[in-house]
């Protein structure tokens, strides 16, 4: 492991980042500033002297992502495509949690832009809170995750990037949840999951059992091919089914409440 | 504790083994696999992966392979987690450990449980790779793997 940022005497220089491939960055960092209990009571109820604290806070943290290159003297300049800075106010230890997220597409990674958009929001936190509560401390600023690059993905120890891990809970924009049955209809539930869910874009769908001409899994194909066209793609490769989390087949006689799930085959392991 | 564990955090397998095993002198021996995410697969320069599953069916589906193992061997203790969510190469994804009173009927009871977790358990794997994401195809040796357990019973 080496040190970038050094050439091979030691010297400092900015890496050329010409021949490295653009991909989709991003990172998050955190950090806290711990204040008095009734500091963070006047905070939260936007009693403080310089006026609402979190919104310049936020403002102050994208601006400064902006300007990272300016303050760290080997940072590429970079077009940030998204910047966000949220706050947390946790009574518990009388503190707010910052956390920054920079994206963009690009050639360098985004980690210092998210930890100085922490630091300066919690410099500017402080600024705001400071006629009231001088021993405020800053802390805990570190990168809990950052995706694409050469490098590879990093996340913190305990944190978990996101991703989707649960059926149904899909990326967003991929899935759609199809029409409901109205309430007291009996209805059977359809999912979609992984790879078909991604490839029908459709996550969770409910049916009316009516309008099954066969109460099977058959018969719902049928029906749900029938109420949208995209299940055409049932058919296309190896799709198996569940009922009621059951293996089941076309066969598979079907009651109304039945849970029906549509998937690829199975990849564990 | 369950046998049968679905979860995000890691596992150490050495802790699980030893719990499975202690205060027992009725097991001879005890087979553990653990599965770990590799950096190439189809596409090369794996960078994560993540998994997802069908939370209830998982479990059950897990269970019932679990149940299967005990009825064709003298098991005295079965133990299985898998990670589901963002894992990076290099991180333990599956773990099986099995106990009995003598060592063939752990190796066997072991292989048996994974060969069935690879074909029947819903899991799914999407590889996050230098040259984009793409989920994982089932395999046609994952699938001989298990049919060799189907016969003469």
């Amino acid at each position: 492991m080496s040190l970038t940022h050094l050439n091979a005497r030691g010297e400092a220089h900015m890496v050329d980042v010409g021949d490295k491939a653009e991909s989709r960055r991003e990172a998050r960092a955190s950090g806290a500033i711990r204040m008095r209990p009734e500091t963070l009571a006047l905070l939260a109820d936007g009693e403080l002297p310089k006026g609402d604290v979190l919104a310049t806070a936020r403002i102050a943290g994208i601006q400064a992502a902006k300007r990272t290159h300016e303050l760290i003297p080997l940072c590429h300049s970079l077009a940030l495509s998204k910047v966000s800075v949220d706050f947390e106010l946790d009574e518990a230890s009388a503190s707010v949690r910052v956390s920054a997220t920079c994206r963009l597409n690009g050639r360098t990674g985004v980690e210092m832009e998210a930890l100085t958009a922490v630091s300066v929001a919690c410099l500017t936190l402080y600024d705001m809170c400071k006629a009231v509560d001088k021993a405020m401390e800053i802390g805990e600023i570190r990168l809990e995750t950052k995706t694409g690059g050469k490098s590879g993905d990093y996340a913190r120890e305990g944190e978990v990037a996101e991703a989707p891990i649960v059926t149904g809970e899909g990326e967003a924009g991929e899935v759609s949840l199809g029409a409901r049955c109205a309430a007291g209809e009996p209805c059977i539930l359809v999912k979609c999951l992984a790879e078909l869910r991604e490839r029908l874009g459709v996550g969770e769908v409910s049916l009316p059992f009516n309008a099954l001409e066969r109460a099977d899994v058959g018969g719902l194909k049928a029906a749900l091919k029938a109420s949208d066209p995209r299940f055409a793609g049932l058919d296309e490769g190896r799709v198996l089914c569940a009922v009621n989390q059951v293996m089941a087949g076309n066969a598979t006689p079907l009651t109304a409440e039945d849970e029906v799930a549509f998937f690829p085959p199975v990849t564990g392991g | 504790m369950s046998r049968v564990r679905v979860q995000q955090q890691a596992f150490d397998a050495g802790e699980e083994q030893r719990r499975l095993i202690e205060a027992r002198t009725d097991i001879g021996a005890v087979v553990g696999f653990t599965g770990l995410v590799r950096d190439f697969n189809e596409r090369p320069e794996v960078q994560a992966l993540s998994l997802e599953h069908y939370p209830g069916m998982t479990e059950a589906a897990l269970e019932a392979i679990v149940d299967e193992a005990e009825s064709r061997w003298p098991l005295q203790g079965v133990r299985v987690i898998h990670r589901i969510g963002r894992l990076a190469p290099g991180d333990p994804i599956v773990l099986v450990v099995v106990a009995s009173a003598h060592r063939r009927a752990a190796f066997e009871a072991c292989d048996f449980i994974m060969d069935y977790l690879k074909t029947r358990a819903p899991f799914w794997k999407k590889e996050h790779t230098a040259s984009g994401d793409y989920w994982v195809a089932e395999r046609q040796t994952d699938h001989r793997d298990a049919e060799r357990w189907e016969v003469s019973s």
